[in-house]
């Protein structure tokens, strides 16, 4: 059980918000897999050199020797901020679709946007 | 159908073994403050105990700020898009009050917004700070929205000055930050003595930051949640 770290359960993540992202043809649910995709790259970036007995670099007392190193948790922040930014606009988008079309799926919604182009 | 499940297959090995090999071949991190210069001066140098704000808000101070800036145009593009047409609004009933939710958000309104303050407030001497005390507090506002239902809230906010104050607080976050540049001045370390470590008034201009930041984010927060639920009629 000792391979089992946040690398790892980010490495799976990812690939399962791959592939949702891919084959799953409902935009709330590629959306959902976004977030997905970006819950695990934080994950990644946190858990890479926090394994062992690392604590979080909050410098009280004298100075520890295994204090985590504090700049990807800081690359952090903005990932996840940019990441908020990003579904709320991506939601309102496909809010917008969905009125437009009454469906939230992404092929049916490409027919529909076709067939308007050839009227 | 077949050819696109070969190519979802070799997506996801690719991006799998990037992924491995970022992690092998990559960064080990430099734990200890022997070899570490974060760590080593980082408390010193900014005057924050919590090394994370101290990186964020002084030596990338200005990757916080553009990233500030994509938060508000993703908050300005939400209430464009979704007030865009007020005509075709559809009607939702809005379900009858509940008391659990009532004395739910009436118990959890007042410990949600002080412990957003303090994440606020102690941004930089525990974890916290702006951004996240900011979410805090717009998440109670979601909480009361679903008590007291969404215009009730919104009415004792008045949408004028709320926008009025968003990009006001904006505009002094980035003066704050540009100015003293053009006059020759590092924009943190210089301009506010750094105080003792470890206490309230310390972090030079870190607390400053901390609190524009989290007044922009609750605000932004509550924009977008009133957005959402004003385009559909009620929550």
């Amino acid at each position: 059980m000792e391979s089992i770290n946040g690398i790892m359960i980010a490495i799976v993540l990812f690939g399962i918000g791959i592939f949702a992202l891919i084959i799953r043809r409902d935009l709330v649910i590629k959306l959902l897999a976004l977030g997905l995709i970006d819950s695990s790259s934080v994950l990644f970036l946190v858990s890479l050199n926090a394994e062992g007995d690392g604590i979080a670099p909050i410098l009280y007392g004298p100075l520890a020797a295994n204090y985590v190193d504090p700049l990807p948790q800081a690359l952090v922040i903005s990932a996840i901020v940019i990441n908020f930014s990003l579904l709320a606009l991506a939601l309102v988008f496909v809010m917008l679709l969905v009125e437009r079309y009454h469906t939230t799926d992404s092929v049916r919604i490409a027919h529909e946007v076709e067939k308007e182009r050839q009227s | 159908m077949k050819h696109t499940a070969i190519v979802i297959f070799a997506i996801l090995l690719v991006s799998g073994f990037c992924m491995l090999l970022f992690l092998t071949s990559g960064y080990h991190g430099a734990r200890g403050s022997a070899d570490n210069p974060y760590l080593a001066a980082g408390a010193a140098e900014t005057g924050a105990v919590n090394l994370v704000t101290g990186i964020y808000l002084n030596y990338r101070l200005y990757d916080s700020l553009f990233e500030l800036l994509v938060f508000s145009i993703a908050v300005l593009g939400v209430r464009f898009y979704l007030n865009a047409d007020e005509s075709q609004k559809p009607s939702v009933v809005r379900i009858a009050e509940s008391p659990v939710v009532r004395i739910a958000a009436d118990l959890l309104f007042g410990p949600i917004v002080m412990i957003g303050l303090y994440l606020i407030v102690f941004g930089h001497l525990s974890p916290g700070g702006g951004f996240s005390g900011g979410a805090v507090g717009g998440t109670g506002l979601l909480l009361c929205a679903a008590a007291l239902g969404a215009e009730v809230v919104a009415r004792r906010f008045h949408e004028q000055i709320i926008e009025q104050i968003e990009w006001g607080i904006l505009l002094v976050i980035l003066l704050f930050a540009i100015v003293p540049v053009l006059f020759g001045y590092t924009p943190l370390s210089d301009l506010l003595p750094p105080g003792r470590l470890g206490t309230l008034l310390s972090g030079g201009t870190i607390p400053i930051y901390n609190v524009l930041i989290g007044i922009k984010v609750f605000i932004g927060t509550w924009v977008v949640i009133y957005s959402f639920i004003h385009h559909r009629g009620e929550i």
